[in-house]
Formats: C-alpha cells, sequence, structure tokens
C-alpha cells in the first residue's frame, strides 16, 4: 500500500539555489534608465475595473421584500433595513440601507439576495471632505442599477453616483446625483418592524420614541428566521400596542 | 577698500551653486526613478519642497546649539564652495586651498551632528555614532587619494591643477592618478551620503539618522546646505580628476559625468552596514590608494 511507503521528497541541492555574489553583475540594473516607465499616469490616463469588480452597491427598490438576509450575512453588520415612504406613499417592506463606514465590500448581500434586487457595481470613487454633512455620503440606501448605469455611460470614472445628501428636519433624504436629478424620500424608521408611521392602519399614536426601535431589531433578527417574519410583523403591532 | 566685482561675482556663483545644486538633487531623484522604472518627480521637485519647509508654521526646537548647527553646517558647505575655482572665477583662491577645501567639505556633516546631538534623541545619537565612524573610516583613502594627487601636480593650489590639466591631459590619464580617482570616487559616495555609504542617514533602518528631529525651516535649511554641499562636492571632483572648466557650461556638464556615476553606483548596491564600511574603507580602497601614492612617488 502506499500510505506505508516511505514519502518521497525531492530537495533541490543547494548548491543549485546558492547564487555566486557578483560586484559587476548589479549593473545590468541600470538598462532600465533608458525605458519607458510602467507607470499608470492616474489623472491623465484610466484604468478599467475588471467587470464585476465589487463597489458599491445598486438596489432595485421595487423587488426587494424586505426579508432582511442581507442584515443577518453582513460580516460587518453595514446594513440596516429602513422603512422609507416615497412620494407619500410607505414602502410595503424595509429596504437595506448601507453603511460604508462599515462596509468590507464582500458582496455576501448580494449573493444571497433571493429576488436579485440588491446587485453591486464597479464603482469605487468615494472621497469626501470631513464635514458632518459630506460624512452623510457614506451611509445610503442604495439607488436602482439602471440609473448607476446611466451616470456611468454619462461620466466614466467610476465614482460614487450621489454627490451630495440632503437631509430635512423631519427625515426627508434628496439624494443630489452628479447629473443634477434628484432622489427625494423620506425615511419613516429602522429596523424589522414597521414603525408608527408605516403601519398599513391609521394607528392615531405619537410617534414610537427612538429609543424603543433601535433595541427592537436585535431580538427580531436574532430569534425570528426569515421566513417566518410575516407573522412575526403581524404580532407586533399589537405587543407594542399592549405596551402603551 | 570693498573689492566690488569679487563680491558680486560671490553672490553670483552662490546663486547660481545653490539653483544647481536643487537641481542635481531633481536629477538625483529622477534618475533613481527612472532606473527603478518609475516616472518620478520633476526635476525642480527639490526647490518646491524647500520651500515648503520654509512655509511651516511652527518649527521645533531643542536650544541655541540645536539651531546652531544646520547654520554652522550651511557655512562651512559655503566656504567650501567659495575656495573652488568655479570655472574661471578664482574667489578666495589662495595657498594651499586644497587641503582648505578637503577640510571643509567634512564640517558639515559635523555641524549637523553638532546640531543632531543637541536634540537628545536617541536615533540621532545613533545616527551621530555612525556618522563619525563613517568619516573616521573615510579619511584614510580619501586622504591617500589627495596625497597621489598632491605628489604628482606638486602643488596645493586647485588653480594650478587646474592649469597643468589644461596643459598635461587630465588626471584620470595618468595610471597612478586612476587609481585615485577609483578610491576618490568610493569615497566620493560616502561624501554625498549616497547609497553604500548612505549609514549616517539610513532611511529604513534609523529613521533618518541625525535629521530626525529637523522639521520646518531647519530642515529647509539642511536641503539648502545639501544642495550647495553637492555642487561644492562634485565641481571638486571635477577639478581634481576631469580638468577642471574654462567656463560654467562645461564645468556643468563634467559635474553632471560625475553626479551620474554616483547615481548609478547609489541606485544599484545596497547599503553596508557600518562594520562592514569601516573594514571596506580600511581595504580595497586604502590598498589601491596606497599603491597609488607608490607609483607617484
Amino acid at each position: 500500500m502506499e500510505s506505508v511507503e516511505k514519502p518521497r521528497v525531492r530537495v533541490v541541492g543547494e548548491e543549485k539555489v546558492k547564487i555566486k555574489k557578483s560586484f559587476v553583475k548589479p549593473w545590468m540594473g541600470i538598462k532600465y534608465l533608458f525605458k519607458k516607465p510602467v507607470t499608470i499616469k492616474i489623472p491623465f490616463e484610466e484604468i478599467e475595473p475588471a467587470p464585476k469588480y465589487r463597489g458599491f452597491h445598486t438596489l432595485n427598490w421595487k423587488t426587494c421584500v424586505g426579508c432582511n438576509f442581507c442584515g443577518q450575512i453582513c460580516p460587518a453588520r453595514a446594513i440596516e433595513m429602513t422603512w422609507i415612504e416615497v412620494d407619500g406613499k410607505v414602502e410595503k417592506r424595509p429596504h437595506p440601507k448601507v453603511d460604508y463606514g462599515r462596509c468590507t465590500f464582500c458582496q455576501f448581500c448580494v449573493d444571497v439576495c433571493p429576488t436579485g434586487a440588491l446587485g453591486f457595481t464597479e464603482n469605487f470613487y468615494l472621497t469626501t471632505g470631513g464635514l458632518e454633512e459630506d460624512l452623510e455620503l457614506y451611509d445610503w440606501v442604495p439607488i436602482h442599477p439602471d440609473k448607476v448605469r446611466e451616470l456611468n455611460e454619462k461620466f466614466g470614472d467610476y465614482r460614487f453616483p450621489v454627490e451630495r445628501i440632503e437631509k430635512k428636519e423631519d427625515g426627508t433624504h434628496i439624494y443630489h446625483l452628479r447629473d443634477g436629478s434628484t432622489i427625494e424620500f423620506k425615511i419613516l424608521g429602522y429596523g424589522l418592524r414597521p414603525p408608527a408611521a408605516a403601519r398599513p392602519k391609521p394607528a392615531a399614536k405619537p410617534a414610537p420614541k427612538p429609543a424603543e426601535k433601535k433595541e427592537a431589531p436585535k431580538p427580531a433578527a436574532k430569534a425570528g428566521k426569515p421566513a417566518e417574519k410575516p407573522a412575526e410583523k403581524k404580532e407586533e403591532p399589537k405587543a407594542e400596542e399592549k405596551k402603551e | 577698500m570693498i573689492d566690488w566685482k569679487l563680491v558680486l561675482e560671490v553672490i553670483g556663483i552662490l546663486i547660481y551653486a545653490t539653483f544647481m545644486g536643487f537641481i542635481f538633487m531633481g536629477i538625483e531623484r529622477k534618475a533613481m526613478a527612472r532606473i527603478q522604472r518609475r516616472v518620478g518627480p520633476p526635476i525642480y521637485q527639490p526647490i518646491i519642497d524647500t520651500l515648503k519647509l520654509l512655509g511651516k508654521k511652527e518649527s521645533v526646537t531643542h536650544g541655541f546649539i540645536y539651531d546652531f548647527g544646520p547654520v554652522f553646517a550651511m557655512g562651512a558647505s559655503i566656504a567650501a564652495l567659495l575656495f573652488l575655482p568655479i570655472a574661471n572665477f578664482q574667489l578666495f583662491s589662495s595657498n594651499a586651498d586644497l587641503i582648505v577645501v578637503a577640510y571643509m567639505l567634512e564640517v558639515p556633516m559635523l555641524g549637523i551632528m553638532l546640531g543632531a546631538m543637541s536634540s537628545g534623541n536617541p536615533y540621532s545619537a545613533v545616527g551621530v555614532q555612525r556618522g563619525l565612524l563613517t568619516m573616521v573610516a573615510m579619511q584614510l583613502p580619501y586622504g591617500l587619494a589627495l596625497i597621489a594627487l598632491i605628489q604628482h601636480w606638486g602643488t596645493f593650489k586647485l588653480g594650478e591643477i587646474v592649469a597643468l590639466q589644461q596643459t598635461q591631459g587630465w588626471s584620470i590619464t595618468v595610471p597612478a592618478l586612476l587609481l585615485a580617482f577609483i578610491v576618490f570616487d568610493i569615497v566620493f559616495q560616502a561624501l554625498l551620503g549616497l547609497e553604500p555609504f548612505d549609514i549616517i542617514t539610513a532611511p529604513a533602518e534609523i529613521s533618518m539618522g541625525p535629521m530626525v528631529e529637523y522639521g520646518g525651516k531647519h530642515a529647509a535649511l539642511l536641503f539648502t546646505q545639501h544642495a550647495i554641499q553637492l555642487f561644492a562636492e562634485t565641481a571638486f571632483f571635477a577639478i581634481l580628476f576631469l580638468g577642471g572648466a574654462s567656463n560654467l557650461l562645461e564645468l556643468l556638464i563634467k559635474q553632471i559625468a560625475v553626479l551620474f556615476i554616483a547615481i548609478f553606483v547609489a541606485s544599484i548596491y545596497p547599503r553596508f552596514t557600518i562594520d562592514q564600511a569601516a573594514k571596506f574603507f580600511w581595504k580595497w580602497p586604502t590598498i589601491l590608494g596606497i599603491i597609488a601614492v607608490l607609483l607617484t612617488v
């Protein structure tokens, strides 16, 4: 049997790998003096990122079902589910909000997304100043892939598609895209449970306290598997009513 | 009575030397970059660096000697420069100016070390220790090369050496002085603080050696000093071995030729450790120097 035999290890003789020292041979290095430098002059020359380079996310808001698979698999916990109101209409399910301060661009969230709503583009440039309003850029609900593609065709420099995020007192966020158009929506709350404003029935209650909301999603995410979520959601509003 | 012509010449040469010294530093960086297949900074980069350093708001100081060190070094470089017969300008040239220049080119290192030691930084102390050992080690071949030269031409005057070379051919065409040239070129590498013997600054081992503490305006002063010293040293080399020059352009070409040898050597050989450097200096260059001296007797 082979396992009984001695393992044959091939050793290359030391005399073969040992290099003779020389005073003259280093002068061979001079030959590069007259060769063309192998540098890419970045402001003047462009480099194409690889196709499917793992860059910023895109999200189709219509097909996202708010299952929170992405939030669960995210190793950096950069994804938080967000309740969004577009044009006065509340989205039925929460959408992921990606925090690029934490994101490692592993794109596990894209692989795990059951409906393919979460995707990614090759865009990778994002530089801002240090001001509070500049740093808002790092925390966004990804926008539709077609829009990003359109911007890429227009500019072709693979920068972050949003130029500036304007935040208003009542939770309205306005994304100023690079071509001048805007996307406006309102963030009602975070987490898996729908906030008071997002409830389908007119609840007629004061807005839920923020402290409660922040605590709420964690136990929900731990305890409930995503498949059970619809049932959970039905129950939760009642629970809240009881508390209050 | 003030010799106005001399004053103007001195000021002109100083400005020219500083500017060209910076350009030499730029050439050095550019050529090294090209050997490493990089594009490198523009050739006027050291000037920008120095201006930036001069524009710094704060300068750390550790007392009078700390400030005095770079000034002392700069003064020594300027003195060395002014004793050289640059092209057809015989500025302060006098009897035995070869010895003066050879000595003055060593003094800047002492000045830097004087300032560095007063900063109390252990990195500076290590750098100074290495620097002094390198200086001690390189004196022997340096002196031997100069002795061979002096014995062959029979004069201590740089002006006369240049004149003799104009009539009897350059120093390197004489076999004995060719040996001295090789010795001097090895020592030159240490004088410039370039790669095989840049033990003093050793950027990767001890962060910048004696110059760790220097920043802002002190560093700008040291940059300027290095520029002047680079010019003076290359000019000294060209005068001793390449036949001097009758005009500034000829001198410039010879200086750049000398500089390129130094750059090539610097970009292909790795750094010696301090003990290796001392052993090396007292072995091959010394042997060659002694042979050169014996041949010229």
